[in-house]
């Protein structure tokens, strides 16, 4: 073991953690839309609606991430959508991710009793509102422990970018791997930095999850 | 002011509506009783709709609800409804749960709302209950809030389905007080239940369903002291 390269690399290390945050944070917001919008569709009376919805899920959750970012990296150009790397990875990365919040979202919403909906459309609410006020901030009590283990495998997965060259931690360490010589130690370190990321999150999660449940 | 109209209703291939007309007036109380199955709560959920009825026609103020050009949500706003499992909000307090469709569907504003949740919580005795949640409330209040939740966008008719049944037997009256205090003010109610007492003391008249049918309607004297119908005679032999 020689760690005598970190002096020179360590900013390599702590810039590539910043940008798996962010890219991870970024990924999670815009999967979290579209998952809500998937879900919501899938719910929905129209069956062209739900047609889209379900095959999109489907889909995604049939197919490589690594396809889909090559699909979306090197595919989209041609035919006129040019996206800068992190774009297209945060693109490719939350693609990925609504389709499994979308589900998450789903059984959270059928979670909620039926007689919930019955007594905000009998007082007059029309679906959209009762969706609104009444189902969905249940609905997001229900599903907050699912939704924090998908941010945390989308930290895990964010390392895919690395392959179309977004400076995230893997790619970082894989540099570092390269201009040293050295395979373990670089590698090592990214593994426990990602652990110390996704430990940290659960734990935080967890107390998260019982400030929420202490508040019934 | 609802007038129903050879109403069917299937659920898949089973009928359990086969044609009810009736008329209910302003002002009048009544009480639908029956066997379980008899399609009583299929009936009371059918007149807001929570059902759609297969066939038949429901005009309420006029209008025919079961016209597919009705705005269902406007309607409703003048049909109460409290339902056997109270179906409280258990994410918002009392205070929430009364105002939250008067400012969201009236838009009413926050002071407005609260003014006429605090009169309904005085007019039901929970007043001390307003911050409190429903997890924190016994069986019979939650059925009270509930029922002022209802009143809270001031209907002209109260649908109540079972609105005892599941309820302790201790918190029965309670809720029964309630009801009969809303009958006493002149309010429109319709009724399914099993509470004879009540049936007894408050109906104007009481509707008898069986299989999918009224088998009989009247006041209540002539109802429980002289059936007409042999069922009726044997549903009431067996219950009292």
């Amino acid at each position: 073991m020689d760690f005598s390269f970190l002096p020179k690399y360590y900013l390599f290390f702590i810039n590539g953690v910043e940008y798996t945050i962010v890219l991870a944070f970024f990924t999670v917001i815009i999967g979290f839309i579209l998952g809500l919008l998937l879900s919501l569709m899938r719910l929905s009376k129209s069956h062209i609606l739900k047609f889209i919805a379900t095959a999109y899920i489907e889909f995604i959750r049939g197919t490589p991430i690594l396809v889909q970012l090559y699909i979306v990296y090197y595919g989209l150009p041609h035919v006129g959508v040019n996206l800068p790397e992190f774009s297209a990875g945060v693109a490719a990365l939350s693609v990925n991710s609504a389709a499994y919040i979308a589900e998450i979202i789903r059984a959270g919403i059928q979670a909620v009793d039926a007689g919930q909906m019955e007594a905000a459309r009998s007082l007059g609410m029309r679906q959209s509102k009762a969706m609104r006020y009444v189902i969905i901030p249940q609905a997001v009590k229900n599903i907050l422990p699912a939704l924090g283990n998908e941010f945390i495998t989308v930290i895990k997965e964010s390392s895919v970018a690395s392959i179309i060259g977004i400076h995230e931690l893997m790619f970082n360490a894989d540099t570092v791997r390269g201009n040293t010589y050295r395979p373990f130690e670089p590698l090592g370190i990214a593994a426990v930095m990602y652990f110390i990321l996704t430990f940290g999150l659960s734990k935080f999660l967890g107390i998260f999850e019982r400030r929420m449940k202490a508040s019934d | 002011m609802i007038k129903v109209k050879n109403l069917h209703k299937y659920f898949g291939n089973l009928e359990v509506l086969k044609g009810v007309d009736v008329e209910i007036n302003k002002g009048e109380v009544v009480v639908v009783i029956g066997p379980s199955g008899s399609g009583k709560s299929t009936f009371l959920r059918c007149l807001n709709l929570l059902e759609e009825p297969t066939k038949g026609e429901i005009v309420f103020e006029g209008i025919s609800i079961t016209d597919k050009k009705t705005d269902i949500n406007k309607l409703r706003q003048k049909m109460g409804m409290v339902f056997q499992q109270f179906n409280l909000f258990p994410n918002l307090s009392v205070l929430d749960n009364i105002t939250l469709a008067p400012r969201k569907v009236k838009g009413l504003s926050v002071e407005e709302a609260n003014k006429i949740a605090n009169d309904l919580l005085k007019r039901i005795g929970l007043t001390d209950k307003v911050n409190n949640y429903p997890k924190q409330l016994s069986g019979g209040q939650k059925q009270r809030i509930a029922i002022a939740r209802a009143l809270a966008m001031s209907p002209d008719v109260m649908l109540f389905d079972e609105p005892t049944s599941a309820l302790d037997p201790e918190m029965v009256g309670e809720v029964l007080d309630v009801m009969k205090k809303l009958a006493l003010e002149g309010m429109t109610m319709v009724v399914v239940t099993h509470e004879m007492g009540f049936a007894r003391e408050i109906a104007d008249r009481v509707l008898f369903m069986d299989g999918g049918y009224i088998m009989e309607e009247d006041t209540p004297e002539n109802i429980f002291t002289n059936p007409k119908n042999p069922r009726t005679k044997d549903f009431l032999a067996k219950i009292l």
